[in-house]
C-alpha cells in the first residue's frame, strides 16, 4: 500500500510540476515560427505578450512575418492556450510569469527579468561570437532547448565548454 | 545510317541541356498563372530562363535593413548546401529540389516565401518574371 502511494505521489507531482518549459508540439507553430529563429517555446510569455506580437506581424522586430487570416488566429488560440500565465505547473514557465510586472508587456523574452536574472553572468564576449550572435539564440547554448530544457546541466558554449554556475 | 546516328545523339544530348524536376500539378498551375502574367507585362516574353533566376538570386541589393544583401547571403550560392539566416543563425536546409524534396512542393509556401524575400532583397514584390525565373533557377539544382 505504501509502496502504491508513493509511486502514484511520485508520478502525480512529475506530472503537476515539470521541469523547464513545455516543449513545442503543435505543427503550424513550429513550422511558422520556428523558420527564422528557434520556435521559442509558448510557455516562456504571458497571454497578453503574446497577442501584442501577434498583432503586428508585418513588423515582426524588422521583419514581415505576416500570415493569413486563419493561420494567424490558429497560432494565437496555440500561444494563449500554452502561455506562461497558464503553465504553472512548468518551472520555468511559472518563474518567468512571476518576475514580470502586471503592467509589463515584455514581447522580447531575453527583456523578462527572470531571463536577464538567469543571464547576468554570460559575458558579452561569449554572446557576440559569431556562432551565437545574440541572446535569442537559444540553441546555440542550450542543447535540450528544443526539449523545453535550460538545466545548467544541458548548456555547451561555444568556444567556452559547460556552465558551472 | 547517318539519320539514325543524328537521332541518338541527339537523344543522348537532350537530358545535359534542359535538367530539371517536373513540377506537380499544383506548382506547375502557379507557374502557367506567372506566365499569363508575363506575357501579359511583355508581349517578348518566351519562356523564364534559370540563368536569369540565377542572377537575380546572388545579386547584391540594397535591402529592408537598409543594408547589402542578396537571396543567396542566406541561402547560400551554392544551393545544395545549407544556408544561415544572417540574423538569426538559424541553419537553413538547402534550397535545391535535387537535395531537398519538399521544395517548391507547396504553392501556399512558395508564394509566402516569395514575397517575403524579395521584399528583403528588394523592397518590392516580384514580378511575374522575376518569380518565374528565379523559381526555374531553384528547381534546375
Amino acid at each position: 500500500m505504501l509502496k502504491k502511494l508513493i509511486i502514484a505521489t511520485i508520478v502525480l507531482s512529475s506530472i503537476l510540476w515539470a521541469k523547464g518549459v513545455k516543449p513545442v508540439e503543435n505543427k503550424l507553430y513550429k513550422l511558422e515560427c520556428g523558420s527564422c529563429h528557434f520556435a521559442f517555446q509558448a510557455g516562456l510569455l504571458p497571454e497578453r505578450s503574446w497577442f501584442k506580437l501577434m498583432d503586428n506581424l508585418e513588423n515582426h522586430f524588422q521583419d514581415d512575418a505576416s500570415l493569413d487570416k486563419a493561420d494567424r488566429e490558429l497560432l494565437v488560440n496555440y500561444l494563449v492556450k500554452n502561455s506562461s500565465d497558464k503553465a504553472y505547473n512548468y518551472k520555468r514557465s511559472r518563474k518567468m510569469d512571476r518576475s514580470i510586472s502586471k503592467k509589463s508587456v515584455p514581447i522580447r523574452i531575453t527583456e523578462v527579468p527572470y531571463f536577464i536574472k538567469k543571464h547576468r553572468k554570460v559575458s558579452q564576449k561569449i554572446i557576440s561570437q559569431e556562432e551565437v550572435k545574440s541572446l535569442s539564440n537559444c540553441t546555440a547554448c542550450h542543447t535540450k532547448a528544443q526539449n523545453g530544457n535550460y538545466d545548467d546541466d544541458y548548456i555547451t558554449i561555444p568556444n567556452y565548454g559547460r556552465w558551472y554556475d | 545510317m547517318e539519320e539514325i546516328m543524328k537521332k541518338r545523339v541527339i537523344l543522348l544530348l537532350l537530358p545535359l541541356g534542359l535538367f530539371s524536376a517536373t513540377f506537380n500539378q499544383d506548382m506547375q498551375n502557379y507557374i502557367d498563372s506567372l506566365k499569363t502574367e508575363a506575357k501579359r507585362n511583355s508581349s517578348n516574353f518566351m519562356d523564364f530562363s534559370s540563368s536569369r533566376g540565377e542572377k537575380i538570386f546572388n545579386a547584391s541589393s540594397i535591402g529592408k535593413r537598409g543594408k547589402s544583401i542578396s537571396c543567396s547571403s542566406c541561402h547560400n550560392l551554392d544551393l545544395t548546401k545549407n544556408g544561415k539566416n544572417i540574423h538569426t543563425n538559424k541553419t537553413l536546409e538547402p534550397l535545391a529540389v535535387s537535395i531537398n524534396q519538399n521544395r517548391l512542393t507547396d504553392v501556399k509556401n512558395v508564394k509566402k516565401w516569395l514575397r517575403r524575400n524579395f521584399k528583403d532583397v528588394y523592397v518590392r514584390e516580384g514580378t511575374a518574371l522575376e518569380k518565374g525565373d528565379v523559381l526555374y533557377y531553384i528547381n534546375s539544382k
